[in-house]
């Protein structure tokens, strides 16, 4: 990805994110809502990050701001040295080509696209992505590659979600309510999949959810309230997906 | 107060006012052609009615040689005319010093003392010429106006050979020449031939014709049977040279008309169609696409207890509001174009008032098209609402279902990208809809296709005609029939290459119940400044025996080759004869016959009558020549080919070039309404997808593909249809448009296939992209928020 500033010094080698008194208001009519009011964060490379909070509180405004979906109205945001708050909407483009995995609470496939050409969507355009074929194997959909979205229970849908995320072998996933809609088994398996690629491919995890159990399997979690990073909570015991109690 | 239903209705009317706008062009463009095609039909039928009623114009006429005026009684006693009145016509030379071609009057005799009651003229300025003033004359408005002629000037006649000054009294018009045409002549010239009405006296003396004429225009009592007067007048004409009479729809100035009126029924079952259908289609697809959308506001609202009526009458107002527009634009550019076309009218016809008369039935009718075919299209739409019940119509529709079909073997097999399948299983998961875009973009193709057509059609009857047929550079008629003399004359002028006898007569020919009368010509053997050229531009050779007939005659006729025909003169000897037919030709202007030179002599028994001859001169002496020819006592009138020609590209371009801005605006519209609608149906449908790729790093103009693309391939799928369709319209048109003056030659040449195809291409790929720039204003997160 084209860096187009310097790294800033205070930044730490192995952080992934590095953001410095962020804050977004949207202005709807009248009324203004401080959805991020100063916030200060590092991320780091390989860590899973599980954010927890009240609806409102700010965690997806944070997220599509991470993920270069939306601007913050202050303040810097760095990722990997490169400051993204000075991007223009072409070179954000190519900063989540590259970099970012999304995994959404509905899913987001293409209807009309089976599995494997859902993540072929992914694989047609990044720059060293792994087989769509071994994305699905890696999320256990081998043999479901060919059926389309509505052939797909919604675990299976959003499995299929999950890889189309990984198979550029991005620097960060970023999930937003991952398993939102699933039942608990499928939940589980979704988690199981997302812990495997931080640990085989030590990409950053971070996951936006209501579940608190899920957080027992964050290294760090951040507790947002009013749009601030209220409560940074680190875990010395990660616990498995198998684990965690829905 | 305004109910919150219709508040919803305005709202959705205003965040749909692109597609709105859209389709009521279509509409309107409907509209727009019916009012036109009706408001001038109408304009100049009305307008022909009166003129007809007032000035009495004629039932039925004959010509003779001479006969006493005494005749004129006995025709007033036969049983079913009301009023029968007898003149004198004679061509003229007019001797304008400076011109040099040859300019023509028709002298029309009328009666001095005010007692003609038939074909009466309508004074525009001056006065009728007094009783004992044999040079005073009224001339016709549309000459007058082209020679810029004044009352009081003064022009040299040669009349019957006879040098006669002229003074113009008067200007006028009359309703048996509301088009003049001088023998000769295939397109109207009004500054080289007039009409000029002369005190029966004065022509009398002036044509030796004393108590006698050699016309006659008679009325009939309503009910009586035209063919019969026709009969018993041809009895008494007949030892007076009489050459059959003939009722108004042989009349040259009526059937002229007529074939107009006829052209403008013809649009109006072409043009409004067209429109209507695709309107039909948009509301079909637009409205259908909103009710989709608002299912679960549908359901809302019947939960609170909206009955399915009220809602089906809702929906029903979007359609309606739309018609509303789409009539009030229609009328807009309808009274525009029928206001040009009007006037248009007005220049080739003389009416003594034309103009577009506001006839509110024909806007009222536009306006129930209009309403009956957006109605039409929202039936399907509104019926899936008032079925929907609202526990169903609340919980979100089932998502769309894509398999595997014929389709994915296909995208498998070529290779296709994800974006590749994205497009090609949405058109295949919506087939009609796909199905419609394409019909609508091929119907626009066709429709801009038939009417560039048109002038190819014209150019190619023009080239056949004066480039392949007529040869020669000056045709000279006579004023009566002569023989082989006056063609060693014309060879002694210098300058004068080659001249060429046409030997003519006035035939009817008749086969079955079918009776037509025309002109039977023969050119010597070794003609070459005529030639009979068929539709292909080849050389028709002449039959050994026999009669070779334009497929015009021959189908008018219901006669094919090898059949023989009745075949009888009109005047001279009045023989008669059956005679085979040994060839077709495929003439695009008149339905003519013809005939070697001893077929002719055989049947008019006298040395076969020189009835105009083909000059080929040497242009360095072409001033001498003309007028020499002028001064001839023999001429008739002359014919200058470069002139008729270039003249006829005129009038094809005036009339033509007009008409054409309008359809390719309609033609594009359509392109436009169709394009534009589908797309923003796309978009809406499409745009949670959309964002979905802007997410996973997709670039916009990437993202743009996946519109484009679907548009690209449909659009691409209509080119060929659509020059299908252009061809079936293109001939059906051509059917439609060919009278018994001319037909029109199916003759599309390949810039036209490229122009109608490149034009809708162009139209629809811009609408294609303006809606393309919406993926720039998409918002990735509230898209991604909702489900979809």
């Amino acid at each position: 990805m084209e860096a187009s500033v310097p790294p800033r010094p205070d930044a730490a080698a192995d952080s992934a994110f590095l953001g410095r008194d962020l804050t977004k208001i949207y202005v709807s009519g009248e009324t203004e809502v401080h959805a991020l009011r100063g916030v200060d964060f590092e991320i780091r490379k390989g860590e899973v990050l599980v954010l927890l909070g009240p609806s409102g509180s700010g965690k997806s405004t944070w997220l599509n701001v991470v993920g270069g979906l939306d601007r913050p109205t202050s303040g810097t945001l760095q990722y990997d040295g490169t400051e993204l708050t000075t991007l223009d909407e072409r070179d954000l483009t190519r900063f989540r080509r590259a970099n970012i995995g999304f995994i959404f609470q509905f899913y987001n496939l293409i209807p009309s696209l089976t599995a494997e050409e859902n993540v072929r969507l992914v694989t047609d355009i990044a720059t060293d992505p792994m087989p769509a074929a071994q994305a699905l194997e890696l999320v256990g959909l081998a043999d479901r590659r060919h059926h389309f979205p509505a052939q797909l229970s919604g675990g299976e849908q959003q499995r299929v979600a999950v890889a189309r995320a990984i198979a550029k072998q991005p620097g960060v996933l970023l999930c937003d309510e991952p398993t939102g809609a699933l039942d608990s088994s499928t939940g589980v398996r979704v988690l199981e999949t997302l812990a495997k690629t931080n640990h085989e491919l030590n990409t950053t995890v971070l996951i936006i959810t209501h579940n608190v159990g899920i957080a027992g399997m964050a290294d760090r979690v951040y507790h947002f309230l009013d749009g601030q990073i209220a409560r940074i909570e680190s875990n010395s015991h990660k616990i498995a997906p198998a684990e965690i109690s829905w | 107060m305004v109910r919150a239903l219709d508040l919803k209705l305005i709202r959705d009317l205003w965040r749909m006012r692109g597609q709105a706008v859209a389709i009521a062009i279509v509409l309107a463009a409907a509209s727009a052609t019916f009012i036109l095609s009706m408001g001038v039909h109408r304009s100049l039928f009305e307008t022909r009615e009166v003129y007809y009623s007032q000035n009495n114009f004629g039932d039925v006429f004959a010509s003779m040689t001479r006969a006493p005026r005494s005749i004129v009684a006995r025709v007033a006693e036969i049983e079913g005319v009301q009023r029968a009145e007898g003149s004198i016509v004679q061509y003229a030379i007019l001797d304008y010093p400076d011109r040099v071609e040859a300019v023509r009057a028709l002298l029309q005799s009328f009666d001095e003392y005010g007692r003609n009651r038939l074909n009466l003229v309508t004074l525009k300025s001056g006065r009728m010429p007094a009783p004992g003033q044999p040079g005073e004359v009224v001339v016709d408005e549309a000459f007058a106006l082209a020679n810029n002629v004044r009352l009081g000037d003064e022009v040299d006649a040669i009349i019957y050979g006879r040098k006669q000054r002229l003074e113009i009294v008067g200007v006028g018009l009359a309703p048996n020449y509301i088009n003049a045409l001088a023998p000769g002549d295939i397109v109207p010239d009004e500054s080289r031939f007039g009409i000029f009405w002369i005190g029966r006296e004065a022509l009398e003396a002036a044509t030796d014709r004393t108590e006698a004429i050699n016309t006659l225009t008679v009325t009939l009592q309503r009910g009586v049977s035209e063919a019969d007067v026709i009969r018993a007048i041809d009895r008494i004409t007949e030892p007076f040279g009489g050459t059959g009479a003939y009722g108004r729809d042989n009349h040259p100035s009526h059937m002229f008309l007529q074939s107009e009126l006829d052209q403008l029924e013809a649009m109006v079952q072409v043009f409004p169609p067209v429109f209507l259908i695709v309107s039909t289609f948009l509301v079909y697809i637009v409205l259908g696409r909103m009710i989709r959308t608002q299912r679960s506001q549908i359901g809302l609202l019947k939960a609170f207890g909206y009955s399915d009526l009220s809602i089906a009458w809702h929906f029903l107002k979007f359609a309606l509001a739309v018609t509303v527009l789409a009539s009030i634009l229609g009328a807009i550019a309808g009274i525009w174009m029928a206001r040009e076309m009007t006037e248009l009218y007005a220049r080739h016809y003389h009416f003594p008032i034309l103009q577009f008369s506001f006839a509110p039935s024909v806007f009222v009718g536009a306006a129930l098209l209009a309403a009956f075919s957006s109605g039409l299209g929202a039936i399907s739409g509104i019926w899936k609402a008032v079925r929907l019940t609202p526990a169903v119509a609340m919980s979100p529709p089932p998502p769309p279902v894509y398999r595997s079909g014929a389709v994915e073997a296909l995208g498998q097999k070529a290779g296709f990208t994800a974006i590749g399948h994205m497009i090609v299983r949405h058109i295949a998961r919506w087939p009609g809809r796909s199905a419609i875009t394409v019909s609508g973009v091929a119907l626009s193709i066709g429709l801009l296709f038939s009417t560039l057509h048109f002038i190819d059609a014209s150019h190619f009857m023009l080239e056949s005609y004066f480039f392949r047929s007529q040869r020669q550079d000056i045709s000279i008629t006579f004023t009566e029939p002569r023989n082989n003399d006056v063609i060693h004359e014309l060879r002694q002028i210098p300058g004068v290459l080659r001249v060429e006898p046409v030997r003519g007569l006035s035939v009817e020919m008749s086969h079955g119940n079918r009776v037509e009368r025309t002109a039977l010509e023969a050119t010597p053997p070794d003609a070459i400044l005529t030639a009979r050229i068929d539709e292909k531009g080849e050389l028709v050779a002449m039959p050994r025996g026999g009669l070779m007939l334009s497929k015009q005659l021959a189908d008018q006729l219901g006669v094919s080759a090898g059949e023989d025909v009745h075949v009888a003169m009109l005047g001279g000897r009045r023989t008669e004869a059956m005679m085979p037919v040994g060839a077709l030709v495929d003439e695009f202007i008149g339905a003519r016959a013809y005939a070697n030179d001893q077929t002719i002599a055989e049947l008019a028994r006298d040395g076969a009558p020189v009835g105009s001859a083909m000059m080929l001169i040497d242009p360095l002496y072409r001033e001498q020549i003309l007028t020499k020819l002028k001064a001839m006592p023999v001429t008739l009138s002359i014919g200058d080919r470069d002139l008729e020609m270039s003249r006829f590209e005129a009038m094809i371009d005036e009339n033509i070039n007009t008409m054409m801005a309008f359809y390719i605006g309609f033609a594009s519209a359509i392109a436009v309404g169709v394009v534009y609608n589908s797309s923003r149906i796309l978009f809406s449908e499409r745009a949670h997808e959309l964002a979905t790729l802007r997410v996973l790093g997709y670039h916009r103009s990437e993202v743009a593909v996946v519109l484009i693309g679907e548009n690209a391939l449909l659009v691409a799928v209509s080119v060929p249809t659509g020059l299908i369709v252009g061809h079936w319209l293109a001939q059906f048109m051509v059917m439609m448009f060919s009278s018994d003056l001319f037909r029109l030659p199916f003759a599309p040449t390949n810039a036209t296939y490229a122009k109608s195809a490149i034009i809708v291409l162009v139209a629809a790929l811009l609408t294609s992209v303006l809606v393309a720039r919406r993926v720039m204003g998409l918002d990735m997160v509230r898209v991604l928020k909702a489900r979809d």
